[in-house]
């Protein structure tokens, strides 16, 4: 009862039992067929907590995507609801940014305001996380400013690890956490115009100082 | 249904209405859309990435861009070759980032990390892919798993009969009509993915 179909057979199976050779053209469709079949990625299946995990990602990039293009067509009066509320909360926000921008130039003596800005979204290494992060451009380089929550505390002997990267994939390390869910300020010595992918990864307290690959966190820096 | 041999899950149509729902980029869509194609987005993903945490961080990033990307979608367009394009070059974004990843030693990776294997993958096969799984899911569930039992298992008529608890006859009843369906979905593969 071992005994596995062979590619043969498998073949005759989807050309339609005890039907005559296929011709040529056709022969090759089928070992396409066959070979996918038999490949697990046709019949991989995610997880169940990805559809959780997908809808939290889109939500974290809508509100970038819904300033990108106007409203169009029947969809206007919604919009404009919309539109409403969101000059209003705007405006909450706007004020807020005010008086912290206000209350660091008191404290820090600058603050103009971010130069950069990026919703993180998370994978499934930390499905829960979410962060937003503020770039400011200073005398002493570029403020990162990660209001990060849902990443859990970690063991002794790992960390999180906040990393810009370039077009080209070169990581730039810009600091260090071990605990989330509150404002955390790190510091990039190289610019966030030409290093505008932005992660954060879990490392292991080790001599390795490149990146693990373990992400946590992603997204994409753009300008104000 | 026998242990171990799940069911696969029955497709189910997105309405016309969720497909505009979604360009409008209203979030109710979103949950539609990934119940319907979700599991042909990570099929594409993990047969170019062929690592379930990265296939994952590619559904995950396939489902942003195209909810970034709503607005310009076709609503007269069949959204899966749509969301298999963009599943394919996520994909391939991840596939080159973790080729380019710094600083791990090539003695401590697994033979199959992306980061040895760094030749692209077979862009062709992929696109096979997603037309397969889309055609798969297309079957009723007892006939997906027929199909599963002989061609991923490599299992005889008579083994999926005595593993299913059914009669022989049935299975190959059930085996001739779902290749027959299978074919007629699936005619030739042709369309590839941009």
């Amino acid at each position: 009862m071992n005994e596995r179909l062979t590619a043969d057979e498998r073949r005759a199976l989807l050309a339609g039992d005890g039907a005559d050779a296929p011709p040529s053209e056709s022969a090759e469709d089928l070992d396409l067929l066959a070979a996918v079949l038999a490949d697990p990625a046709t019949w991989a299946e995610p997880r169940p907590d990805l559809e959780d995990a997908v809808l939290r990602a889109v939500a974290d990039a809508a509100p970038a995507a819904a300033t990108r293009r106007p409203a169009t067509g029947g969809t206007r009066r919604a919009q404009h609801g919309r539109s409403r509320r969101v000059l209003a909360a705007a405006v909450g926000v706007a004020a807020s940014v005010a008086i912290v921008v206000g209350a660091l130039a008191v404290t820090s003596g600058g603050g103009s305001g971010a130069d950069f800005q990026s919703e993180l979204s998370a994978t499934a290494l930390a499905p829960r996380a979410r962060a937003r992060v503020d770039v400011t451009h200073n005398a002493a380089g570029f403020r990162v400013e990660l209001a990060a929550h849902g990443l859990r505390r970690l063991r002794h002997g790992a960390y999180y690890q906040a990393w810009l990267k370039n077009a080209h994939g070169r990581l730039v390390a810009i600091g260090t956490f071990s605990s989330s869910d509150g404002s955390i300020v790190l510091w990039s010595g190289v610019d966030p115009d030409e290093y505008r992918g932005i992660t954060v990864t879990i490392e292991p307290d080790d001599d390795d100082p490149g990146s693990s690959g373990r992400r946590v966190l992603g997204g994409t820096l753009r300008a104000t | 249904m026998a242990p171990g041999y799940s069911a696969v899950l029955p497709f189910r149509y997105v309405t016309p209405a969720e497909l505009d729902a979604f360009q409008r980029r209203e979030p109710s869509a979103v949950r539609a859309l990934y119940r319907e194609y979700g599991r042909l987005v990570y099929a594409v993903a993990y047969r170019v990435l062929g690592r379930r945490d990265l296939a994952e961080d590619a559904v995950q990033e396939t489902f942003v861009r195209a909810w970034q990307a709503a607005d310009g979608f076709d609503v007269e367009r069949d959204p899966a070759a749509w969301l298999a394009t963009i599943s394919k070059r996520a994909a391939i974004d991840i596939h080159r980032r973790e080729a380019r990843r710094p600083a791990t030693g090539l003695i401590d990776l697994a033979a199959d990390d992306p980061a040895v294997v760094t030749l692209p993958p077979d862009l062709g096969s992929v696109d096979a892919v997603w037309q397969v799984r889309r055609a798969i899911d297309q079957l009723q569930p007892d006939e997906a798993t027929i199909i599963r039992m002989h061609h991923l298992d490599g299992m005889t008529h008579t083994q999926i009969a005595d593993r299913l608890g059914v009669a022989l006859g049935t299975v190959k009843s059930r085996s001739h009509r779902a290749h027959a369906k299978l074919a007629s979905l699936l005619g030739h593969l042709t369309e590839t993915v941009a």
